[in-house]
């Protein structure tokens, strides 16, 4: 069964965006805490919702907004979270138009993929230091929590986003 | 020709993408100082300003709520501490006029919450609340109530990052706790956890450093004070050559818990006891001096 969904406008998208701005920098530390590996990354899901229904043009654009306010956050190497969203951001829209459907299961993998992609690059980018342990140690319960918090946020709010779903 | 290449929307799929990973390549080959002072920028005088003092509220929020217990037993522990620190403190001043040293200078620090992100790479450099506005400099040492954490790297209206020890960047000069051997503590590539591990490399080939041995800064090098506790030996990570031997340490503040630092000021007048203690003693010296040269 497909849900239909009309297309959101632009202020629904924007009111979606500053929602999850406000779960990253205001709930997020009250939940979690220095629990980071266990806290969802609302700022990567709302990059993500938006490129994976936007153009390769405007994913790029979005990721590089993003990476650029992630390296200002975490400076430990300027350009590596840059790179990373740039990338995930590009291939998230680009990726989503040629291969994927709008299945509510292929969306948690992409969301949690896309986690995981971003976070490999930013390690290799970073360089000094180990890749696979971060990522399947910290990276791994990360992925998991984002993506299923992606999935109930895409659920809830699948008309602000623009989703389809087959159910 | 494909159906609708020729479309402006089409056009800057093809183009943006390019100019955007490009710009992020050339950012990751620039200059650490220039990348530190954009982020710094970034960080003073864009809406970010605005989510770090929202991300800065929560943190306080959820200490004030979550940990006052924790606080509280510190607190206690601490006065019970104190108590027995007022005799030491007029028994090591006495002790102090009788060698003829000045008084023990205090130094006085800032506190700030650390505001967790979510890149991998958070754990090298912190995010913390606290910043010039507030006496925060570049270089101030970093500590957690168990040790030492790093040192103030860039500083902005509003905030600071402090580089951790798991900064490929960070050296420290250490000493054993006896004051036996001297190194130096950096980060070495983690083997199985999330961040690098700590290791001190010291020249002395002959003598060994026991399992369990507490490593403190030695004070040298003008960024940390002397005494502080670093981590302590946790076996031997490897051996070069046959004359330098490296130590693997478990630190005493752990990255991935911390949740406040002090950020020790380092102003004219709160050198390290040590530095003050080494003026002191060859501005006597010189004076003993010349009153020796005089006829």
């Amino acid at each position: 069964m497909r849900m239909r969904v009309e297309r959101a406008s632009t202020g629904q998208m924007v009111l979606a965006s500053v929602l999850l701005l406000l779960l990253h920098f205001w709930v997020r530390p009250r939940l979690f805490g220095t629990d980071s590996q266990w806290a969802p990354d609302f700022l990567l899901l709302a990059f993500l919702l938006f490129a994976m229904h936007s153009g390769p043009g405007a994913g790029a654009l979005a990721g590089f907004l993003v990476g650029l306010a992630e390296d200002a956050l975490v400076p430990a190497r300027f350009g590596a979270g840059l790179l990373a969203h740039t990338l995930v951001g590009t291939v998230a829209a680009w990726g989503r138009s040629v291969f994927f459907t709008d299945n509510l299961l292929v969306t948690a993998l992409f969301l949690g993929a896309g986690l995981w992609l971003r976070d490999l690059i930013v390690l290799l980018a970073s360089g000094g230091g180990d890749v696979l342990g971060p990522l399947l140690t910290a990276g791994a319960p990360h992925a998991l929590v984002t993506a299923l918090t992606g999935t109930l946020l895409v659920l809830l709010f699948r008309q602000w986003f623009s989703v389809r779903l087959d159910l | 020709m494909p159906i609708g290449v020729d479309r402006p929307e089409a056009r800057r799929d093809a183009w943006l993408p390019l100019v955007c990973i490009g710009l992020a390549v050339a950012a990751l080959f620039l200059p650490a100082r220039i990348g530190y002072d954009v982020a710094a920028a970034l960080r003073a005088w864009s809406p970010l300003r605005a989510l770090i003092w929202l991300q800065e509220q929560a943190v306080l929020g959820r200490t004030s709520a979550g940990r006052f217990a924790v606080v509280t037993a510190q607190r206690d522990s601490a006065i019970l501490a104190a108590r027995r620190a007022d005799q030491l403190d007029s028994e090591n001043r006495r002790l102090r006029l009788l060698l003829g040293l000045g008084d023990r200078l205090a130094t006085p620090f800032v506190t700030a919450e650390v505001l967790r992100q979510e890149l991998p790479t958070d754990g090298r450099t912190l995010l913390v609340s606290a910043g010039g506005e507030r006496g925060v400099r570049i270089f101030q040492p970093a500590l957690a109530p168990e040790g030492m954490v790093g040192m103030v790297r860039t500083i902005a209206p509003g905030s600071a990052v402090v580089m951790t020890w798991a900064h490929p960047e960070f050296r420290a000069s250490a000493v054993t706790e006896d004051g036996r051997l001297f190194g130096i503590v950096a980060a070495s590539g983690g083997r199985d956890g999330t961040l690098p591990e700590m290791v001190f490399r010291t020249a002395s080939y002959r003598d060994t450093i026991p399992q369990g041995a507490l490593i403190l800064t030695s004070g040298l090098g003008g960024v940390f004070p002397s005494g502080v506790p670093v981590g302590r030996v946790a076996g031997l990570a490897r051996e070069q050559k046959t004359w330098e031997r490296v130590y693997r340490l478990v630190p005493t503040a752990n990255l991935g818990t911390v949740d406040h630092l002090l950020l020790l000021q380092r102003d004219s007048a709160a050198v390290p006891a040590a530095i003050a203690d080494s003026a002191f003693r060859r501005r006597q010296e010189e004076q003993v001096r010349e009153e020796d040269d005089e006829p």
